[in-house]
C-alpha cells in the first residue's frame, strides 16, 4: 500500500523539521577567553621587530621549531594609497619569527585579481624590502595543491600545500574597510590562501559560497594561527582598494583571529556585532569584550573612527 | 633574431621539464596544464622530439570524459585551460575526436551569470556589477562567472578551431564572447580581470589583461581596436612587470606591431610560465600561435 501523507500529517512533521534545523543552526557560543595585544606604533621606521616580539610575548605564542607562513595582504599597487601590508612590517616579522627559533619562515600570498604576484610584490616594494625575497616567497595561487573534504558545502576543496603543511599561519592584513564585507582584517585576509590556479582570478567560487560564509569556513579550517594587523596606516572609505589612507598608529596581535578582528573593529569605530562574518564565528572565537583579554593599549583609548561608506553607516560603534 | 634572449629561455624550459613530461609553475613542482601548454607552444620547434611528445601525451591524458581538460593530474575538475589545450592542438594541426570534444565543451560552457535563473534575478534586481548578461563569456571553472582572461583564451582557441569545425552555435559564442569583452572595457581604454566598475566607481585596467582582451578580439567586426592598441603600446612602454610586458608583446606582435626586443642581458626567472611567455613574445617566438588562422596582422 502506498503511504498516504495528508496535509494534516505533514504540518507537524514540517514543524519538527524546522525546529530541528533551528536547533542545528545555533551552535554553542565560544566559552573561553582570548588574549589580544594592541601596541602603539607611530611609523614604519620604528623598531618593528621589537614591537612584534612584544606582541608575540603578550599573547603567549610559542614559535620554536614551527614551520611558519607569513601571509601579508598584497592586492593591487597604487602609490597614492595604502592597499598592501607594509613591507617593513613583513620584513620585521620574518626576522622576529626566525629569531624565536621557527624551523622555517615563508612569506606566502595569492592575490585575488592579479596573476603577476611577483610583479605586484615588486611594485609594493617587497623585493627591495625583504632580502632574497624570491627565495623566501611562495605564490599561493600557483603552489601545488591538495584536497580537503567537506569544505563549505563542497565535497572537496583544494588548498596550497605550503599552507596545509604549516604549523602556524600568521595573518598580516592591512586594517581596512571593505565595500562588500564591511571590514577586511585577519580573517578575510585568508582569501589569499585559496589557489587561483584552481579557482581563478578573482576566486569567484568564494563569492558563490558567500563572502561571510567563505571567511568563516576558511578560518574554521586553519586553526593554528596568529595575527599581526598593520594598523599603522590603514584604509578607510571605499576599501579594500579605492579607499583613502587612514593613520591609526597601532599594531594588533592575537592567536584568536575572531578576537583580533573584533578588537580591530572597536579600534576602527565599528561595532563587531554588526559584522556578519564575526557573528557567524561566535562559536569558535571571542567577540565580546568580556571574552577578550586586552593587553597593551586599551582599544577604546586608541579608537580612531574609520570613515564608512554610506551603506555601512549603521555599523558605527556607539 | 636575438638568440641571446630566446635561447636561454628555451634551454630553461627543456631543463625544467618534469620526468612525467609536463611542467610545473616553478621548477621541481608538479606538472600543471597551464605551464605545460605554454611550454609546449614555446618549444613547438621541438615537436618531433621524444621529450616534447612526452609532454604532449601527458597533456592529452588530462582530458576528461566530458571533453574538458583538468588543470593537472590531481584536480579532477573541468578547467578554463581547456582553451589552451585546443590552441595547442591547432598549433599542431591535430583535429581529432579529442579536439572536437574539447571544442564542444567550450561551446557548451558559459559564465553562470547567464543561466536562466540568474538572468531572471537580474531582471528584478540591480546588478552590483552592472554586467550586461546578454553577452556570454567563459569562467575560470564551471559554475562561476565569466571573466576576461578565460574568455580571451577561449576566443583565441575557438577562432582557430573555426577552420576545422563550423557551426552556428560556435560562431554565435564567438560573437557573444567578443561582446562581453567589449562591454567590460575600463574607462581608461584597457581591461582588468573583468569589472570596469565596483559600486559605481570606475576601476583601472591592467596591462596583462588588456593584452589578453586584445588577443581575444582579433578579427572582431564590432571592435574599434586602434585606440586600444595604442593604449596597449603605452602600457608596454610604461610597464616594469615582465609578465605584463611579455603578454603585451605577444598581443601587439600578433597585431603586427614592431617592438624593440628585450635586452639579451635579462635572464629567465624561475617562473616557468613567464619563461615560456617571454620566449613566445620574441619576434620569431611563436606569438602567431595566438593569432586565429585567416586573421591578418
Amino acid at each position: 500500500m502506498k503511504p498516504c501523507l495528508t496535509r494534516r500529517a505533514l504540518l507537524p512533521a514540517a514543524a519538527a523539521a524546522v525546529l530541528v534545523s533551528c536547533q542545528k543552526a545555533a551552535p554553542t557560543p565560544f566559552a573561553g577567553t582570548s588574549p589580544v595585544a594592541v601596541l602603539k606604533a607611530k611609523s614604519y621606521q620604528e623598531d618593528l621587530v621589537a614591537h612584534i616580539l612584544t606582541g608575540i610575548f603578550l599573547c603567549g605564542l610559542q614559535v620554536k621549531d614551527k614551520r611558519v607562513v607569513l601571509k601579508p595582504n598584497l592586492v593591487e599597487f597604487d602609490a597614492a594609497t595604502s592597499i598592501n601590508t607594509d613591507v617593513a612590517l613583513v620584513a620585521a616579522a620574518l626576522h622576529a619569527f626566525r629569531s624565536l627559533g621557527a624551523s622555517s619562515v615563508t612569506i606566502a600570498e595569492g592575490p585575488g585579481h592579479r596573476r603577476d604576484t611577483l610583479g605586484l610584490a615588486d611594485e609594493a616594494g617587497y623585493w627591495k624590502g625583504v632580502r632574497n625575497f624570491e627565495d623566501n616567497f611562495v605564490d599561493l595561487n600557483r603552489d601545488d595543491v591538495s584536497p580537503i573534504k567537506n569544505f563549505a558545502g563542497q565535497d572537496q576543496f583544494f588548498f596550497p600545500n605550503t599552507v596545509l603543511a604549516a604549523d602556524l599561519i600568521v595573518s598580516m592584513p592591512k586594517m581596512k574597510t571593505h565595500h562588500w564585507a564591511g571590514t577586511t582584517l585577519s580573517m578575510k585576509n585568508f582569501f589569499g590562501l585559496v589557489p587561483g590556479a584552481v579557482y581563478g582570478w578573482p576566486k569567484n567560487t568564494l563569492h558563490y559560497i558567500g563572502i561571510a560564509e567563505s571567511i568563516v569556513a576558511i578560518n574554521r579550517q586553519f586553526r593554528q594561527t596568529f595575527a599581526i594587523v598593520d594598523g599603522i596606516v590603514g584604509m578607510e572609505g571605499n576599501g579594500p582598494i579605492q579607499g583613502t589612507p587612514k593613520t591609526a598608529n597601532v599594531l594588533v596581535f592575537g592567536k584568536d583571529l575572531v578576537a583580533v578582528d573584533a578588537t580591530c573593529c572597536r579600534i576602527m569605530g565599528i561595532d563587531p556585532a554588526k559584522i556578519e562574518y564575526l557573528t557567524m564565528s561566535a562559536d569558535f572565537g571571542a567577540t565580546s569584550e568580556a571574552q577578550i583579554q586586552q593587553r597593551g593599549e586599551n582599544p577604546a583609548a586608541v579608537r580612531t573612527d574609520f570613515q564608512l561608506m554610506q551603506q555601512y553607516q549603521s555599523l558605527r560603534l556607539a | 633574431m636575438a638568440q641571446g634572449y630566446l635561447r636561454p629561455r628555451l634551454e630553461a624550459l627543456r631543463r625544467h621539464q618534469n620526468p612525467d613530461g609536463g611542467w610545473g609553475y616553478f621548477p621541481g613542482k608538479r606538472s600543471w596544464l597551464e605551464p605545460t601548454a605554454y611550454a609546449l607552444l614555446a618549444l613547438q620547434k621541438d615537436s618531433e622530439s621524444p621529450a616534447w611528445q612526452k609532454g604532449w601525451r601527458l597533456l592529452r591524458s588530462w582530458q576528461r570524459d566530458d571533453g574538458a581538460w583538468q588543470p593537472n593530474g590531481h584536480v579532477p575538475e573541468a578547467h578554463w585551460a581547456t582553451a589552451l589545450a585546443i590552441t595547442l592542438h591547432c598549433a599542431n594541426k591535430i583535429h581529432d575526436a579529442a579536439f572536437r570534444k574539447g571544442v564542444d565543451w567550450l561551446v557548451d560552457t558559459s559564465g553562470s551569470e547567464t543561466r536562466l535563473f540568474a538572468r531572471l534575478f537580474a531582471m528584478v534586481s540591480e546588478s552590483p556589477t552592472g554586467h550586461d548578461l546578454k553577452f556570454r563569456g567563459w569562467p575560470w571553472r564551471p559554475g562561476a562567472t565569466a571573466w576576461i582572461e578565460p574568455t580571451a583564451h577561449t576566443l583565441v582557441a575557438l577562432k582557430k578551431a573555426t577552420k576545422q569545425i563550423s557551426g552556428s552555435e560556435l560562431s554565435r559564442r564567438i560573437v557573444l564572447g567578443e561582446g562581453l569583452i567589449l562591454r567590460r572595457r575600463c574607462s581608461d581604454g584597457g581591461w582588468n580581470y573583468g569589472a570596469k566598475a565596483a559600486l559605481g566607481i570606475e576601476l583601472p585596467s591592467y596591462p596583462e589583461t588588456t593584452a589578453l582582451a586584445l588577443l581575444g578580439l582579433q578579427g572582431s567586426r564590432e571592435a574599434d581596436l586602434p585606440p586600444a592598441l595604442r593604449h596597449a603600446h603605452h602600457l608596454w612602454q610604461d610597464s616594469r612587470s615582465r609578465w605584463s610586458r611579455a603578454w603585451l608583446a605577444i598581443s601587439l606582435r600578433s597585431f603586427g606591431a614592431a617592438l624593440p626586443e628585450e635586452p639579451e642581458s635579462q635572464q629567465p626567472t624561475h617562473d616557468l610560465i613567464l619563461t615560456a611567455l617571454e620566449a613566445l613574445a620574441t619576434p620569431e617566438g611563436g606569438h602567431r600561435y595566438f593569432r586565429p588562422d585567416g586573421v591578418t596582422a
